[in-house]
């Protein structure tokens, strides 16, 4: 783990400035950039695009509980748990091989700070545990349910509370019944924080091709996007439904 | 780790924009899967992505080809992103040919997508659909900005860079196409599609 840090030699040049998706970098009144230590996610995206003239970017190390914010951000960097890279699980990707949805199941992803503004985690926290307040099983291998002290009531660990990350994404899955109540929780509770999420629905589709799920969504007028991701099925060996 | 799924944007400009990625679900197909992931990629190439990646190494555009074809693993997640119909296609029925058994997920508008998939004898097996943005929108950037951020779906293109790219075009310090380029640079899977963002930026300096 390590924490991004522009040391003396910066010359305020400012090329590093626009890198930095959370506007975590400024010029100082000595000239030079400096890094608001709350806005920074730890992302390196300045250190590994910027071309510093003067190489003044640098990575230090990083301790607990400051590192989860390394955690979120650093996309090709695999969970230790799940071997997979990035801030979330395989979801639908591979539903065609793992079966994990199935017809009439839901599952959820809300992309919590997407897009682009960041989240704390105490805002993190909110949306689990009203979501838990449904009964809703969390992904256990989703990182950000291995953050939580308890999973039944979708309490984060005291100790990452402060901390801030570009993105984390609740994962988990509902019957299609329990969809209204999921949907009228998440409105309630995005107005309680403060930043942005991207909820996503992952559903396997019927075997004549239809899409309960998005009938539902026309009947209720429930804004989807006309884009998203459909898996084709090659997958194998191909999971039993 | 949904980051093909929530880019926004006109209907017309998500009619250049698909980005396919091949993946092995880990502990069931991963074993012995990384020169299957190469094989998938020189698939890809054959077949004029704009971008292409590999989750684990990065982008085109940053590592270059040979290291992203060279260093595909047992959980790498590759990626190429096409602007048109046929290419796609092309590009899924030898992927379907190739018989590598990974997973592929097509990002992009549902009703072309499905209507390819159709055409070549394919059908959607599941489904990843996007509600849009909730929450304190006010905290957002510029739609026009996010329009081209959110093909970084791990939010690594910065707001800031695309209004100084911008600022750079203006000023001739670079052209549109060096500025897709650079902005495509800290998407590290590959993702970016570097000709939407030509034309998004053509368009936000034709409003300016």
């Amino acid at each position: 783990m390590r924490r991004l840090i522009i040391t003396d030699s910066c010359v305020g040049c400012t090329r590093c400035i626009p890198y930095c998706p959370s506007g975590a970098i400024s010029i100082g009144k000595d000239r030079k950039a400096h890094i608001d230590r709350y806005k920074c996610i730890e992302c390196a995206v300045c250190f590994n695009n910027a071309n510093c003239p003067v190489s003044a970017i640098e990575l230090e190390e990083l301790g607990w509980p400051r590192s989860v914010r390394e955690v979120f951000a650093t996309v090709y960097k695999e969970h230790k748990e799940t071997n997979v890279p990035g801030r979330g699980t395989e979801e639908m990707k591979t539903n065609d091989v793992t079966g994990r949805f199935k017809p009439g199941e839901i599952g959820f992803s809300i992309d919590m700070g997407r897009p682009g503004v960041g989240v704390d985690l105490k805002d993190a926290e909110k949306v689990t545990m009203a979501l838990a307040r449904l009964g809703v099983e969390f992904e256990p291998l989703n990182p950000l349910t291995f953050l939580m002290s308890d999973k039944r009531t979708g309490k984060l660990r005291d100790d990452v509370l402060n901390e801030r990350v570009h993105s984390c994404i609740p994962e988990f899955k509902i019957r299609e019944d329990q969809f209204p109540q999921v949907f009228e929780a998440l409105q309630k509770v995005s107005k309680e924080i403060n930043t942005v999420f991207s909820p996503g629905l992952c559903v396997k589709t019927n075997p004549d091709g239809t899409v309960p799920i998005l009938r539902y969504l026309d009947q209720k007028k429930i804004f989807y996007r006309p884009n998203g991701k459909t898996n084709v099925g090659l997958g194998k060996p191909a999971a039993k439904f | 780790m949904t980051h093909t799924l929530h880019r926004s944007g006109s209907v017309e400009t998500l009619s250049i924009d698909y980005p396919v990625l091949v993946i092995a679900a880990q502990g069931i197909n991963s074993k012995n899967s990384a020169p299957k992931f190469r094989k998938a990629l020189e698939i890809i190439l054959k077949h004029n992505p704009v971008n292409f990646g590999d989750m684990k190494t990065g982008n085109y555009f940053r590592k270059g080809l040979k290291p992203v074809l060279s260093n595909t693993r047992e959980n790498s997640i590759v990626h190429g992103v096409f602007t048109n119909r046929k290419d796609l296609e092309e590009c899924l029925d030898e992927l379907r040919n190739a018989d590598l058994g990974l997973s592929v997920v097509v990002s992009g508008l549902f009703s072309e997508v499905w209507d390819s998939l159709k055409k070549i004898g394919l059908n959607p097996h599941s489904l990843n659909i996007s509600l849009g943005v909730w929450g304190k929108k006010e905290l957002l950037p510029e739609q026009t900005i996010l329009d081209i951020t959110t093909m970084c779906g791990h939010h690594c293109v910065s707001p800031l860079l695309v209004k100084k790219m911008l600022s750079d075009i203006k000023r001739d310090k670079i052209s549109v196409e060096g500025a897709a380029r650079e902005l495509a640079k800290p998407c590290v899977c590959g993702v970016f599609n570097t000709l939407r963002a030509e034309r998004l930026l053509e368009e936000m300096m034709a409003r300016t």
